[in-house]
């Protein structure tokens, strides 16, 4: 083949390749979404309800704990089926609305409570007000958790679970160096140099790209009297003045910029990090893949306040669903005390709701009385909430990262707030 | 494909016109399926974007429909936003960057595998594993590698004393946007050395022969002969690279996710973030149709230029 000379050769070889790339770019356009769509039959006077979340396949702990759930409430309501689809959180909220687009939603949706508003906005979710006025149990739920569910003054969902970061320590490290888990965000800053040597680093948080990263620099603003929205303030410079020396001092590894939350419990599991800001999920985890790590959990530090990130998922139904009734039966059911009571533990979050019994663990106490100082976006914050936290991310990187002073990373963190929450109809 | 095969005299003596004519209808029908599947899965969607693009959707829209017309006015602010343009210089710079390395590497790697030794086809075989692989697993070695805790090139670094300590590559800017383009280059050197080996082999030996009786060395052997027969097949490895990298997607999003900052900030991440993760639908449209025209560009020229080829 390669001896009919240099033209014919060549030509055939472009045009193989052309083959090759129209290929690979078809199979490019073609790999977008599959849809595992599962397909039950409500023949028999049997109801069978979808639910999605991104809660994780079963074979996974969190996965397991819902699939237990709906286990539970299969064998206590005879003709009613539950078939969950699991959708990885990144695609979660991208996925729902397309789905939505074509006319394919399912019936309950267990959301983000900070999507909850966009999902309204757009009309993926149902009003539930009257199901919920009717129900009579909204008093029992925490403010700032409930109001993630409100849009426009109508109830859109009802919390499912509440969680909140606080601080866990190892008890080793800190004993050795005869410190008290700090109280106050000064003292954090002390401690954190104090516990650090060069391999291993006083305090680990997630600050990757992207809304996931800007947590931690939040729960500091928040404690520093500030507000999200207005990051170019005295509050948002003493918050990343301080990020930043931690980073640039060896406190904090610079690491963090590249890690997500998952990351940042392996570093404190294999003892790369003395301190971390983290949520409740990791608890039976770190005990269990960990169990020579003696560690604990403390309240955040405060400043000007006390303050700590909201992280909540709702139960919403569908604006499509032909049976919404039933829906709603499950969304309540699940809100029951006594069913949060053995589902919260197994699941590692905290009751978004004041009347439930979880027993005495202090580790989960000291989480439960860190969410009652827990802040989340509201208005026209919670509807831009994914880009003004990626831009606080943004501000984050700039100053700890990419050279910035923090007075322009600030600047420049803002105009695009600023621009954001302007787009917001 | 296009022409039918007659046994030989039946084609010259069928008089009549019109069943000659239904024949090649009936050989049109053949591409048929072809076309109907392009145009769901490439002209539909494209045409889809492009309506998109002119319309002003957020999240209440893409839903309920009612978006309303707004002519070149998204176009407009987006040419005007500085991150826009940023995106594109990133876009731009990766490219560029990553198609050099690839295609100097991927010349090298074809000269060298042009010769013959023993266990030349299982190396070929073996290179080609960077090709095959799937992205989601090279990006995700690639950032393993280059973490700052555990990662392998650190300790490596430390081990000769290049570095001191932990140094996270991937959080700071400009090594990120290396990382990417090397990672890049690493999968894509296979497919150009291939293009390039097929174009090597292609030339006759004799040519070296006569060169080498001239006495002109391996350098001249090299810029003299292979350079100028190797052109149009050069030309098609570098455009289809060129094209496939600027496309990129999964690569950088894996592994900064267009972080840090927006240092690794390539248009098809910024068009995913704006669409999907900031839910501005209209403006992910924009990007993402402005993003075509780099690529259609370069597809016209080739497509020209390969058949200039062909009746040359």
């Amino acid at each position: 083949m390669g001896t009919r000379g240099g033209r014919s050769g060549a030509a055939w070889t472009a045009r193989a390749a052309g083959v090759l790339a129209a290929a690979a770019l078809l199979t490019a356009c073609g790999s977008g979404g599959s849809d595992d769509e599962t397909s039950g039959d409500g023949d028999g006077g049997t109801t069978t309800l979808s639910l999605w979340h991104y809660y994780g396949t079963p074979d996974t702990p969190t996965g397991a704990a819902l699939q237990n759930l709906l286990d539970r409430y299969e064998d206590e309501h005879e003709g009613v089926t539950i078939e969950p689809r699991h959708i990885p959180f990144g695609d979660f909220t991208r996925t729902l609305l397309q789905s939505a687009a074509g006319g394919d939603l399912p019936d309950i949706a267990l959301i983000n409570g900070f999507t909850t508003q966009a999902l309204a906005d757009a009309g993926v979710i149902q009003d539930l007000s009257d199901r919920v006025e009717e129900w009579g149990e909204a008093d029992h739920y925490f403010e700032t958790g409930w109001e993630t569910t409100q849009v426009d003054g109508a109830t859109y969902a009802v919390p499912h679970v509440a969680d909140a970061y606080a601080v866990y320590y190892n008890e080793t490290m800190l004993t050795e160096a005869g410190l008290q888990p700090p109280t106050t965000w000064a003292d954090m800053q002390e401690y954190a140099t104090q516990l650090s040597d060069g391999q291993r680093y006083g305090l680990a948080f997630s600050g990757i790209e992207g809304d996931e990263g800007a947590t931690a620099l939040v729960i500091r603003l928040l404690a520093a009297g500030g507000d999200p929205a207005d990051i170019d303030s005295e509050a948002g410079a003493v918050a990343l003045g301080q990020f930043t020396d931690m980073i640039a001092g060896g406190a904090v590894s610079n690491g963090v910029l590249t890690w997500n939350e998952e990351d940042v419990k392996n570093q404190f599991a294999n003892g790369q990090a003395a301190m971390m800001i983290n949520s409740a999920t990791y608890l039976s985890i770190l005990a269990e893949e960990n169990p020579e790590l003696q560690w604990n959990v403390a309240l955040l530090p405060t400043d000007v306040q006390a303050a700590t990130f909201l992280s909540q998922e709702n139960l919403a139904i569908s604006t499509t669903t032909e049976k919404a009734d039933a829906a709603w039966d499950v969304i309540a059911w699940m809100q029951r005390p006594e069913v949060l009571a053995e589902y919260l533990p197994e699941r590692n979050k905290l009751a978004a709701r004041d009347d439930v019994d979880t027993g005495d663990d202090p580790v989960r106490a000291i989480f439960a009385e860190q969410l009652q100082q827990a802040w989340a976006p509201e208005g026209d914050l919670a509807a831009a909430s994914s880009e003004v936290l990626t831009r606080i991310q943004g501000a984050l990187q700039a100053a700890a990262g990419g050279g910035a002073s923090v007075a322009d990373a600030l600047a420049d963190a803002q105009g695009q707030i600023d621009e954001a929450l302007a787009n917001v109809e | 494909m296009t022409t039918t095969v007659a046994p030989p005299g039946t084609a010259s003596t069928t008089p009549a016109r019109a069943p000659r004519r239904a024949r090649r209808w009936g050989d049109h029908l053949f591409v048929v399926p072809a076309v109907v599947f392009v145009a769901a899965t490439v002209l539909y969607p494209l045409i889809f974007n492009i309506d998109l693009s002119f319309r002003d959707v957020g999240v209440a829209q893409i839903v309920t429909g009612g978006a309303e017309w707004v002519g070149w006015e998204n176009y407009t602010d987006q040419l005007s936003r500085d991150d826009f343009w940023h995106a594109l210089v990133i876009s731009l710079l990766y490219t560029g960057l990553a198609v050099a390395a690839a295609f100097a590497l991927g010349m090298a790697l074809a000269v060298y595998f042009n010769q013959r030794f023993p266990g030349r086809n299982v190396m070929r075989s073996l290179l080609l594993l960077a090709w095959i692989l799937p992205t989601v697993v090279s990006a995700n070695v690639w950032r393993w590698m280059l973490d700052g805790s555990y990662g392998l090139i650190n300790t490596l670094l430390e081990a000769v004393g290049v570095v001191d300590g932990d140094v996270f590559w991937l959080a700071r800017p400009v090594p990120a946007l290396f990382a990417v383009v090397i990672a890049t280059a690493w999968s894509f050197t296979p497919f150009i050395m291939i293009l390039l080996l097929a174009g090597l082999q292609g030339i006759p030996d004799t040519l070296y022969e006569a060169a080498t009786i001239d006495g002109a060395g391996a350098w001249r052997r090299f810029t003299s002969v292979t350079m100028p027969l190797l052109k149009p097949v050069n030309l098609t490895a570098l455009l289809l690279c060129f094209i496939s990298t600027f496309k990129t997607f999964d690569t950088v999003f894996l592994m900064t996710r267009g972080g840090p900052g927006e240092a690794t900030m390539i248009l098809p991440i910024y068009a995913y973030n704006e669409a999907f993760e900031f839910f501005r639908f209209d403006t992910g449209a924009v990007a993402t149709t402005l993003m075509l025209i780099v690529p259609l560009g370069l597809s016209v020229f080739y497509f020209r230029s390969l058949r200039r080829e062909e009746t040359a």
